[in-house]
């Protein structure tokens, strides 16, 4: 049981190590590539968590033949299936991400999310303030708007 | 016709639809409407035989819950099912021909909007979520614009990392119950999820669900999206498509989470939505993100309401919900052609004096003047607050309170200055095409004014249905269950 053990406890190590290897991507990088790769690691540490979670040691597949339950233990088949859906519903939104990555390049020239944001904040109408969008309230924003009412 | 109809229809029409495009675009235009009529009426008889047989239970390919995936069917459900319904027919008015992706994107919408409030079994709701997000990224595109798709990537990061939390969370919740079923789980909630791994499970979950909610940390999407997609969009995905994963968090919270402290986590979180929505609503100076701002306050009001304990909470929220579905569309309608910066707006009345009416409306009825809705709505929600014995839920009270002042000074700011006199610069005249979505959303605000203490009282039979968990295990898991206990893999 020892070694089972082992191969557990490794797999949810790996699990939760590529599930914070993929947070930690998407947070700290600005590069939209770089991003994705950091979703990619992240849905496969969630992925392999699933897995964890229905293994079994010295299992079988749980295929019933003939309606008849194998005497081996079997491994849990609901994860599995859910994996298979996960897997699915991940490479569809990968696809559409970097589809809409391409469009935004040939839109603005650049993959680096704050110089995006940058430039739609000036398209949306956001106040700009030493080079970063301003959405929450900032007084000089206000301040600026007063001025410019004044000078109309 | 059963519930299943709701989600299939929408869902084979989506994928139907191009084809008829190809051949005839008048039937093609005709397509979408005709399906989401006739979900409708579904959605309706299934209503009235919710009112007269009570609720009941379906189980996909027959088998029975908690192995078999299960739609649960009752008043609840089908009142967000028809908000989506009704909101989306209500959106299609005055559409311009052709528009066949849009068109099957919304479809797709409806059908993971049907299949959220109806699907008992999580993973299931997982999946529903997934085809919601899917449709809303290309719709946040659909414009074409560069803008468009820059603030659809930027949603479909945070998104796609939400989602990957709410499946994180529903694999902590099969690792400790080893069951999926809403009900099953709601029958082993208090002996193995009353712990903090339980808790954790849930904080994945909110932050997963919170995304679409456009709670507190998670929606920093909404104002870039909102000010680059198109009105009927922005109208779709902040008035009705948020409200249905809040609904999915009031489900976990009334059936699995009741007695632990989990409310008081979408307490907070709703208290921080409101708090900045509003504050940020009010240094705007677009209307659309205005209108962005202010709908992730609304929907902190709703946040805080579901988590206040009991029938009275449920109540507030779906009075809040329902009110808000009605009032943000309407108002995004306007934004077509009032779009952009607020001194825009200078001399809107003499261009338009019905827009400008239906904007005061609105807005009043949206900061709770008291014969509109939005006033019995807030009144619900501080009646129900005020009774809970917590210093957390009196603290929401003076947040919800000073939210409402700081709503109507924006919105009275606003107001002045479509009455000021025109200048060199004008706003154009909304065009009659997107008027009607507007004005007939107004029309069923006006009538929920004649009509409040008969909606008043299907609310509190509505609420009391749901907070009723005994009913929701009896109803859903077959009476024989137990020994499927026993089974040993």
């Amino acid at each position: 049981m020892t070694e089972s053990a082992g191969i557990i406890i490794l797999s949810y190590c790996g699990a939760i190590g590529l599930i914070l290897l993929g947070v930690f991507a998407m947070v700290m990088y600005r590069h939209l590539i770089r991003i994705i790769f950091g979703l990619m690691l992240l849905e496969a540490g969630v992925n392999l968590f699933l897995i964890t979670i229905g293994y079994r040691a010295n299992a079988v597949a749980p295929i019933l033949v003939d309606g008849q339950i194998p005497a081996a233990a079997m491994v849990d088949p609901i994860p599995q299936a859910m994996v298979l859906t996960a897997i699915v519903i991940g490479v569809g939104v990968q696809a559409l991400a970097l589809a809409l990555v391409v469009k935004t390049y040939q839109a603005y020239r650049t993959l680096d999310t704050q110089e995006l944001a940058q430039k739609l904040a000036k398209e949306t109408g956001v106040d700009i303030i030493e080079g970063t969008p301003v959405y929450l309230p900032s007084p000089l924003a206000a301040h600026k708007q007063i001025l410019e009412e004044k000078s109309t | 016709m059963n519930g299943v109809w709701l989600v299939a229809l929408p869902l084979l029409g989506a994928f139907v639809l191009p084809m008829i495009y190809r051949r005839h675009t008048i039937v093609g235009y005709w397509t979408g409407p005709v399906i989401l009529i006739i979900n409708l009426a579904i959605a309706m008889g299934l209503w009235q035989r919710v009112s007269a047989d009570g609720t009941h239970s379906i189980a996909m390919g027959g088998f029975p819950a908690p192995v078999g995936i299960t739609f649960y069917v009752d008043k609840l459900a089908l009142l967000f099912a028809i908000m989506v319904i009704l909101g989306t027919l209500i959106l299609w008015l005055g559409k311009k021909m052709g528009e066949v992706r849009e068109e099957t994107l919304l479809l797709l919408i409806v059908a993971g909007g049907c299949g959220l409030a109806l699907s008992g079994d999580l993973f299931n709701i997982y999946v529903f979520y997934e085809i919601v997000a899917v449709a809303s990224y290309g719709l946040a595109a659909s414009r074409g614009t560069g803008a468009g798709y820059a603030a659809s990537i930027r949603f479909l990061i945070l998104s796609a990392l939400g989602s990957s939390m709410l499946l994180l969370g529903i694999a902590l919740i099969y690792a400790m119950t080893g069951t999926l079923n809403l009900s099953h789980l709601a029958y082993l909630a208090p002996q193995m999820l009353n712990n903090s791994v339980g808790l954790v499970a849930f904080a994945l979950m909110l932050i997963g669900l919170g995304v679409k909610a456009e709670l507190f940390p998670v929606n920093t999407w909404v104002p870039e999206v909102y000010a680059t997609a198109p009105a009927r969009i922005s109208a779709l995905l902040g008035g009705i498509v948020s409200k249905l994963a809040l609904l999915v968090v009031l489900r976990l919270l009334v059936l699995i989470y009741a007695d632990t402290s989990a409310p008081l986590l979408l307490l907070s979180l709703g208290i921080l939505g409101v708090i900045t929505g509003e504050l940020a609503a009010l240094r705007s100076s677009d209307l659309r993100q205005v209108l962005a701002y202010s709908s992730i306050g609304q929907l902190g009001l709703v946040a805080i309401a579901f988590a206040i304990p009991g029938p009275a909470g449920i109540i507030a929220g779906i009075a809040l919900a329902l009110h808000h579905a009605l009032v943000k569309p309407a108002l995004f309608m306007l934004t077509e052609a009032w779009g952009g910066q607020l001194n825009r707006l200078v001399g809107a009345a003499q261009v338009s004096m019905l827009s400008t009416l239906l904007f005061i409306v609105l807005a009043l009825s949206l900061v709770g003047i008291p014969p509109l809705p939005g006033f019995l709505a807030k009144f619900l929600l501080l009646k129900g607050a005020l009774a809970v014995e917590n210093g957390w839920y009196h603290t929401a009270i003076a947040v919800v309170l000073i939210a409402t002042v700081i709503e109507t000074a924006y919105f009275i700011r606003i107001m002045r200055l479509m009455f000021q006199s025109k200048t060199q610069q004008t706003a154009d005249a909304p065009l009659m095409r997107d008027l009607k979505p507007a004005l007939s959303l107004v029309v069923l605000l006006l009538i929920s004014v004649l009509t409040v203490s008969p909606i008043s009282q299907s609310l509190s039979a509505i609420a009391e249905e749901a907070a009723d968990k005994e009913v929701y295990i009896n109803k859903t898991l077959p009476s024989d269950w137990h020994h499927l206990e026993k089974v040993e893999w």
